[in-house]
């Protein structure tokens, strides 16, 4: 058997002594760690934000590129051009082709 | 585990937490609630994690015990292992109710293994599960230090009679 007496009624007093000291209260800690759901927030803001500002760009219609010269002719047998601008062309007839059948 | 109960395992555990604190910051209050705040920040960012709920205290000085020697170590407080195993000898005169003079004065191994099982009624195997060290090597802390500070008390007592 131990002979501690001495010490415990040392560590009796220190305990006594210790009663009397201020205990801080519980911290309200704060947890530095990074949410996942912040990151996950702003992007599912930013995304939504993107589709909401983003206009529908306008729709730029294509310079004319081709000129159709058609020379027809009206009911008095007066034959007028007629001018077209257009960016494509139906049907294309070669501007030679009338050699083949002429000549 | 959740951070509820952490939160309660904590709260229960408060005021001993605080007391150990203070007991391994060389009674340095204000250390001692930095190095108890760091503690619990490690705990509850899931730096230190609680395997065994029934060693709850166990691992909470644990933690304290490591987080003030980091504290120490910055302060350039830590004495070197070799040099903490012979007892430093009282020259001034200690009033015998200045407990924690008198404890300062014991090699810190031994003063934290005394302090354990003394001062929060551990088993000298829990003290050497906090301290990470062998039961053997514990109970040798123990054994040195119950007789180191048996010496110191008498001592006092002695240089206290003698003023008198």
């Amino acid at each position: 058997m131990e002979n501690n007496e001495q010490l415990e009624r040392f560590f009796d007093q220190m305990k006594k002594q210790d009663e009397h000291l201020e205990i801080p209260a519980f911290p309200e800690v704060q947890t530095r760690k990074f949410s996942f759901w912040i990151p996950a927030g702003l992007a599912a803001s930013m995304s939504l934000a993107f589709l909401f500002i983003q206009e529908p760009a306008p729709v730029e219609s294509e310079p004319p590129e081709v000129v159709i010269i058609t020379l027809q002719a009206d009911e008095n047998q007066n034959q007028h051009f007629t001018i077209e601008e257009t960016t494509f062309l139906d049907t294309w007839e070669s501007p030679t082709s009338s050699l083949l059948s002429e000549y | 585990m959740n951070r509820s109960q952490l939160d309660h395992i904590l709260k229960a555990h408060h005021r001993d937490a605080y007391l150990w604190a203070r007991q391994c910051c060389s009674f340095e209050d204000e250390m001692a609630k930095d190095v108890l705040q760091q503690a619990y920040l490690k705990i509850l960012e899931g730096q230190a994690k609680l395997k065994d709920a029934s060693k709850a205290k166990t691992w909470l000085f644990s933690i304290i015990r490591y987080t003030a020697i980091d504290e120490l170590r910055k302060a350039g407080k830590v004495v070197s292992l070799s040099d903490s195993y012979d007892p430093v000898e009282i020259q001034e005169e200690i009033d015998s109710t200045d407990y924690e003079e008198i404890i300062k004065h014991l090699p810190e191994m031994q003063r934290e293994v005394i302090l354990m099982v003394f001062y929060h009624q551990m088993t000298i195997a829990q003290s050497a599960e906090i301290l990470q060290i062998g039961l053997g090597t514990a109970r040798t802390h123990y054994d040195r230090g119950k007789k180191k500070l048996k010496e110191l008390i008498t001592k006092v007592q002695i240089q206290e009679g003698y003023g008198k």
